[in-house]
């Protein structure tokens, strides 16, 4: 029953809520979140009363934000979807990185074609790390400790090879000397407007995947897993396969924005893009959005990382980001663990709006 | 040791010891019997540490990312008391054990204790959170710059192997630690109530265990534990903030290799893991024991994925 002080806003909630349970409802609303991120560059030009966003907001911020909301898109696959919790997506983010700028600084590859041996290897490295951990049946903690030393491991590797670059590791060469000068093509351009681009086409492409898979039976198998894998397996679903087939596809992807971050900032080193933070950032702006959901990693990112870059750039400290992660992460679980696209039913719930608290018509946006 | 007489070691604390590693100040009388000793102590250390992050993995279940962190909270607890006062860092060292318990107790309550019955990964995911708070804090508040003890240590020698004082101090510590732990655990009702926890949890509760109250316990005395380690290795080694890390690592190798939750086990993965280091870092070049570190946590999770020492997997 809606209550007597049944205000415009209650009303307005019960529309989003019939809204949410369309089927178009989620394309709709990400199709909106990719239009504003179109244009978002040419508005931090827009100045509104002499104020503008882009004194507050850099475009180097935004791109960093959409490399986060990638990889948190990629990670989302393996460990929100099927449940598979990885603490070390940095194995792939790594590779990525260093299949690209190997090849090319060493064979004058192009970067584009580097990127995908390195995705390539990634979701190979992926399916070893599957098949030894699934096959032992590691879960829960075992398993997020098991990727954790996955990914450490190929840091301390490439530490020691010489011919890998060592732990100096790599200084990106210049455009000319493998392609024709900067460009699309070269995957280096002068601006970073085109870096700003390429990353949201990438978080497109990552999104419809997702988008794809959650609406599959593949997904729907996925999310059987994650729910209760013995179920899963006791009515046929083959769990090992379908494991897999998460932790290859969610590598291959995370690959990318190592192969991005490669490209985009001038030096790479093991210490950098196999650190142990990189694993976090990966995985925080999925927590922070919403486990599970394809629009939660691209919310997440876009509240942890402009955040944290503000908090530092304000306070003048190196390592208040870090600890605005922590305290997200500490909050988050503890308060939010369904994270901020459940806020609105929540604020519904607060103010009384819903018919009943445990209505179960009522929206669960984690299943969007 | 047959006599021991001290000897002026020309530097000490930081002889081509690296700060992310234990690091072997090498000296002309090296011989195997010396870097025997070494590696002695560094797996008593490395116990102690796993020792913490075992006991509250196998009592409550419960992956703590903040241990290192502790670890080094308790080295700039002693550091600042003993410079602020002047003293040897040697009497602090129990202070910061304490501080460390309650501490611990702090972190279980506001963090651990409200989500216990959440998935596993919430967990992982507040003590990492904890982490990266208290890691930068510290950083914020005494700058990243290496630091050490400020503490005189001669060497002790006998028969051409000489043992830094400082390590003989950690040595000493991480043994006696190590063996009153023991004790604890298997002579008294409470240690006796730990195990019994770690081993059946809804058993420990049907016989009347406080399973709430052995969790707090476990949890404070977890973090002293990392503590207690904490505060010694600056005996050996400069440190910095974000020194906690590789030991968190190795930690968690330890644990898996000795069984996860095995008491027994974090002692002896913690020798295993101390030997390959220190005869790593002698033979081998660079980081490559690292590397051979992490090899051998893959071959035991694909040969004996339940630990050296584990029985029973979850």
């Amino acid at each position: 029953m809606s209550s007597e002080t049944g205000s415009s806003l209650s009303t307005v909630w019960h529309r989003y809520k019939q809204f949410r349970n369309e089927s178009y409802a989620t394309p709709l609303l990400l199709g909106i979140i990719f239009g504003i991120l179109i244009v978002l560059p040419a508005l931090l030009e827009v100045s509104i009363a002499g104020y503008s966003l882009g004194t507050r907001v850099s475009l180097g911020m935004l791109i960093v934000t959409l490399v986060w909301a990638y990889t948190a898109q990629s990670w989302n696959i393996m460990s929100g979807f099927t449940g598979q919790f990885s603490f070390g997506h940095a194995a792939f983010f790594g590779l990525g990185a260093y299949g690209t700028i190997l090849l090319v600084s060493n064979y004058s590859i192009n970067p584009w074609i580097g990127m995908l041996v390195g995705a390539v290897l990634a979701a190979l490295y992926g399916l070893l790390i599957g098949v030894l951990c699934f096959r032992y049946d590691l879960r829960g903690h075992y398993f997020a400790l098991a990727t954790l030393a996955f990914a450490e491991l190929l840091r301390f590797i490439i530490n020691n090879i010489g011919a890998l670059g060592g732990a100096s590791g790599f200084i990106k060469p210049l455009p000319r000397e493998y392609a024709d000068g900067p460009g699309l093509l070269a995957f280096q351009f002068s601006t970073d407007l085109p870096y700003y681009y390429v990353i949201l086409a990438f978080l497109l492409i990552v999104t419809t995947v997702a988008f794809v898979i959650r609406n599959s039976r593949f997904g729907l198998y996925l999310f059987a897993i994650r729910e209760d894998e013995n179920a899963a397996a006791a009515v046929g679903i083959p769990t090992f396969k379908y494991k897999l087939s998460a932790v290859a596809i969610s590598a291959f992807f995370t690959a990318w924005a190592g192969a991005f971050w490669a490209m985009y900032f001038d030096t790479i080193r093991p210490d950098t893009v196999f650190d142990l933070l990189i694993n976090v950032e990966i995985l925080l702006p999925a927590i922070v959005g919403g486990l599970g959901t394809v629009i939660g990693p691209i919310l997440g990112s876009f509240i942890v990382t402009p955040l944290s870059e503000i908090a530092r750039q304000s306070l003048d400290l190196p390592g208040t980001d870090r600890i605005v992660y922590g305290l997200l992460l500490v909050l988050i679980v503890l308060y939010s663990p369904k994270g901020v696209v459940s806020w609105p039913k929540r604020l519904a719930d607060l103010l009384g709006w819903q018919d009943s608290p445990t209505d179960e018509d009522a929206v669960d946006e984690t299943h969007n | 040791m047959v006599s021991t007489s001290i000897l002026a070691v020309s530097s000490h604390l930081s002889p081509g010891i690296v700060a992310t590693a234990v690091g072997v100040p090498l000296q002309s009388g090296t011989t195997i019997v010396q870097l025997l000793v070494f590696a002695l102590l560094l797996g008593g250390i490395y116990g102690l540490v796993a020792l913490g992050l075992t006991m509250i993995f196998g009592v409550m279940d419960v992956i703590n990312f903040a241990h290192g962190a502790l670890m080094v909270l308790a080295m700039y607890i002693v550091w600042s008391l003993s410079s602020a006062s002047g003293l040897t860092p040697l009497v602090f060292i129990p202070i910061a054990v304490v501080a460390l318990f309650g501490v611990g107790i702090l972190i279980h309550h506001f963090t651990i204790a409200p989500i216990m019955e959440a998935p596993q990964e919430n967990q992982l995911i507040v003590t990492f959170g904890v982490m990266l708070i208290l890691i930068s804090s510290i950083e914020i508040a005494f700058s990243p710059n290496p630091r050490s003890y400020n503490i005189d240590l001669g060497s002790v020698g006998a028969a051409g192997v000489f043992i830094p004082e400082g390590q003989l101090y950690a040595l000493v510590i991480s043994i006696t630690a190590v063996i009153g732990m023991w004790l604890f655990l298997q002579r008294t009702q409470l240690g006796r109530a730990i195990r019994g926890t770690a081993d059946n949890r809804s058993g420990a509760k049907f016989v009347g265990i406080n399973i709430k109250r052995i969790d707090y316990l476990t949890f404070g005395l977890g973090a002293a534990l990392a503590g207690l380690a904490g505060a010694a290795i600056p005996l050996i080694q400069r440190f910095d903030p974000y020194i906690g890390d590789v030991y968190l690592i190795n930690a968690f190798v330890i644990v898996v290799l000795g069984g996860l939750g095995s008491f027994p086990g974090a002692l002896l993965g913690g020798m295993i893991i101390g030997f390959v280091q220190v005869f790593g870092q002698f033979y081998l070049p660079g980081s490559v024991y690292q590397v051979m570190i992490f090899m051998i946590f893959i071959l035991v999770l694909l040969l004996r994925p339940e630990g050296l020492l584990g029985g029973k997997r979850t």
